[in-house]
């Protein structure tokens, strides 16, 4: 993707702005309706920037102590949750940047922040715990301790809590913690998505594979052959397609039909180094993709999986050095995308409709 | 990024009890203008203000292939991972593991992790021995033996509690287990910091520097007696001896120097590493070649040997002379033909431990496919009995030197500085359990060109 810097972004990815925060851009997101793009570093602070010009609408650098590690955006859009390495989450008013919440959890390091889809539950993950709260800060129910360190979190839209670490992915029923479904096998699992209909779940492993498991049905199968451990996963809305990362190339497996068991996968290679980030556009077919060199790429993709490069970009302004690509955010209408990089670089593009 | 930019990484292992947090606490508290970060699996032993301490229970995720070899540390994937964030925050990373962890995982983190593998490169490792009580530990635990056969410098603490005739029997021990790593002695883990920091340790020029000696060869043979020949039959009569059988190699031209010596017992290694023919009493023995003189039956036995041309012979024999009262005699006259030099070697020896550790060492270049095959097959078929392994190689065609490392049947290596005019050399450590050194060598004798 050489001569990118020159030509600025390239296809459907149209001129927007960048900015910086302090420091590694952990996650970050879109709130109030795509007004806000809200983004936390790995020096603790969390940043609010406006989405049409990029200017700063509020700050707080290093509020939490040892740096942030995860953020999430309220469903309804005006509040967002982030948590650290200080044991503590709080939640933002997005609008202004006040702390309406702040829950601590005496210490440890948070590493996962998860919204219900209802927005009436909020669950994190400390070591090998999870914790759900109510809005008002109130914790509902704790689980016991999982086998190991939980890696990831992610709500069902059913209200179901989905937890892996090694070993396992449990199901917890989201008002009462009760436990629902345990789905074990034996390999550390990195990451984890759900089909939106909940009844596919995807986990990279560490052994460099991607498990997934039909919950209705129990069965399960693996996806070999990645040349790292698929730490980047992305279900499209529809949840006919399941993209993957493990390398350079973007491995999308389509459930349309029978599949993807018996099927070949589409692989979409363009990337040069490690792809870092995916995601899927909030409506349809159109998938974003960054890499440790900084490059982002989005792709059109067909029902069984294959697809084109319809645009491409580098993280950073003008003056910066690209960096690692560390999150992806699509504006909620889909006519924008911002990237954060390893330098604090946060990146917005438009996206045309062709 | 380049390996320059790789953060260092130094893993302390040792027993409880045998002085890793009073080392540590000296690392940290010492004036060495490192910012380090610390993860520690032993809580709450540490607490120092200038160093960023992070506490981490120890997880290990087996694959689920069953392979041990891809055994990694959960986590030290989840802390480090979280740590490369604030690069700006240290500089160097110090894990100290529980008394009883196996340093493998920890080791095999480093490189089958590829995010890891980008940003951090394992140092070294160092571990700990309480001098006073490993010897008992080794008897009776993996671990301990693990831990001894992984380092890169072991200190041996707490000398001041054992005598010094005690100590150097345990430091030949521990170096039979381990000869990759350097040995430092200690009373009150009062050792420097650059000691065991920025070692580089698989940089095996420092280890050669720090210890030249270290790839002191072991032969299979004994003994070496260089005697000027004239054109003639010569008898070799030996008497009854230690052994039923006695392997040797006679080999023509050989000189009389130490340097030509050395180079005699590097040509006869290769000669012995191939099958030796049977040669029965009486019966004639080929010049350079690796026989086997029979000696089963009782008295002095006689083997001859034919000579065309005047000519310094070398007999590199797997016993020295005076074991076998190996006499050189002409066969007309019986006249005994004065040795002109003689000289013993380093044999190799039964090792009483199961984990034991030796080095090849090989002028000239290696096949890159043979190489690669041959690396290929011990890896797979040993790799889990082979806990490290590191040195350089000569590859042909190639102007530079190949350095490389592996822990179990991981394998990691570059290309480092060219060769230029320096004589192409091949230096290899292995450190394993139960490894077969004759025949692990004769494969990498296969593979030179």
């Amino acid at each position: 993707m050489s001569g990118l810097s020159d030509e600025g972004p390239r296809g459907v990815l149209r001129q927007g702005w960048s900015t910086t925060v302090g420091d590694y851009a952990i996650a970050g997101g879109w709130a109030c309706k795509g007004a806000v793009l809200v983004v936390g570093d790995a020096a603790g602070g969390v940043y609010a920037f406006e989405g049409t010009s990029g200017a700063t609408r509020w700050e707080h650098p290093g509020i939490h102590d040892g740096g942030m590690m995860a953020m999430a955006i309220h469903p309804a859009g005006d509040l967002v949750a982030t948590s650290g390495q200080d044991g503590r989450v709080l939640i933002w008013n997005a609008e202004d940047g006040q702390v309406v919440q702040s829950i601590d959890l005496g210490g440890g390091w948070i590493e996962n922040v998860a919204w219900s889809s209802d927005g009436q539950r909020i669950a994190v993950s400390v070591s090998r715990r999870v914790h759900v709260f109510g809005v008002e800060g109130q914790e509902v129910w704790r689980s016991d301790e999982h086998p190991s360190t939980v890696s990831t979190i992610v709500w069902s839209n059913g209200g179901d809590l989905a937890t892996a670490c090694y070993g396992q992915v449990a199901f917890f029923d989201g008002s009462s913690g009760a436990v629902l479904q345990k789905l074990e096998w034996q390999g550390s699992l990195v990451s984890m998505v759900l089909s939106p209909d909940g009844n596919v779940v995807a986990c990279g492993s560490q052994d460099n594979s991607v498990h997934f498991w039909r919950r209705s049905t129990g069965e399960d199968s693996q996806m070999h052959g990645y040349p790292g451990k698929p730490s980047a996963l992305s279900f499209d809305d529809s949840g006919t397609l399941l993209a993957t990362s493990g390398g350079e190339d973007v491995t999308v497996w389509s459930f349309d039909g029978d599949g993807p068991e018996g099927t070949s996968p589409g692989v979409l290679a363009v990337h040069v180094k490690t792809v870092t980030a995916l995601t899927f556009a909030c409506r349809g077919r159109r998938l974003a993709s960054g890499a440790r060199d900084g490059v982002v790429v989005l792709w059109s993709l067909q029902n069984d999986g294959q697809g084109v490069p319809v645009g491409a970009a580098l993280v950073g302004g003008e003056q910066d050095m690209p960096d690692v690509v560390s999150g992806l955010a699509w504006r909620p209408d889909d006519r924008g995308i911002a990237a954060l990089d390893a330098s604090g670089s946060v990146t917005f593009w438009r996206v045309s409709e062709r | 990024m380049n390996s320059q930019d790789k953060v260092p990484v130094t893993i302390l292992t040792g027993f409880l009890g045998s002085g890793k947090t009073t080392l540590l606490n000296r690392i940290l508290s010492e004036e060495h203008g490192k910012r380090i970060a610390v993860i520690e699996n032993e809580y709450g032993e540490v607490g120092i203000d200038q160093a960023l301490v992070i506490n981490a229970d120890e997880e290990i995720f087996e694959m689920s292939n069953g392979c041990i070899c891809c055994t990694v540390r959960g986590d030290l994937i989840r802390v480090l991972g979280n740590l490369m964030k604030r690069r700006d925050k240290f500089d160097y990373v110090l894990v100290e593991t529980t008394g009883l962890a196996d340093p493998g995982p920890v080791a095999q983190t480093f490189f089958m992790d590829d995010e890891i593998r980008e940003e951090f490169t394992l140092d070294g490792i160092v571990t700990l021995v309480d001098a006073a009580h490993i010897g008992q530990q080794l008897g009776r635990s993996d671990e301990s033996t693990e831990q001894i056969a992984f380092a890169d410098v072991l200190v041996l603490n707490k000398t001041d509690l054992v005598e010094t005739e005690s100590l150097d029997t345990l430091e030949a021990r521990l170096r039979e287990m381990n000869r990759m790593a350097r040995v430092v002695r200690s009373e009150k883990a009062d050792i420097p910091v650059e000691t065991v920091l920025n070692l580089s340790a698989f940089d095996l020029d420092q280890v050669l520097e720090r210890r030249p000696t270290f790839l002191e060869p072991e032969y299979p043979f004994e003994w070496t007696g260089v005697y000027a020949l004239q054109p003639g039959r010569y008898e070799l009569s030996l008497a009854e001896g230690p052994d039923p059988v006695m392997s040797l190699v006679a080999r023509v031209d050989q000189g009389s120097d130490d340097a030509d010596l050395r180079e005699g017992a590097e040509w006869c290694v290769r000669r012995y590493a191939e099958p030796a023919v049977e040669v029965a009493p009486g019966a004639e023995v080929s010049l350079n070649a690796h026989v086997s003189l029979q000696l089963q039956t009782p008295g002095r036995k006689s083997f001859f040997l034919q000579i065309d041309a005047p000519a310094q012979v070398g007999l590199y024999a797997q016993h020295t002379a005076e074991e076998f009262d190996m006499q050189l005699l002409r066969a007309d006259d019986g006249g005994a033909i004065p040795v002109e030099v003689e000289r013993t070697w380093v044999a190799q020896h039964e090792h009483d431990d199961e984990v034991g550790s030796f080095a090849i060492e090989r002028e000239g270049s290696v096949h890159p496919d043979r190489l690669n095959a041959w690396l290929g097959e011990i890896l797979s078929e040993r790799g889990v009995d082979i806990f490290r392994m590191k040195g350089f190689l000569s590859i042909a065609g190639e102007p530079d030197r190949f350095v490389f490392q592996g822990v179990h049947m991981l394998f990691d290596g570059q290309p480092e500085k060219p060769w230029g005019d320096s004589p192409r050399l091949n230096q290899l450590v292995f450190i394993g359990r139960n490894l077969d050194e004759a025949a692990m060598t004769k494969g990498f004798d296969a593979c030179l060109v």
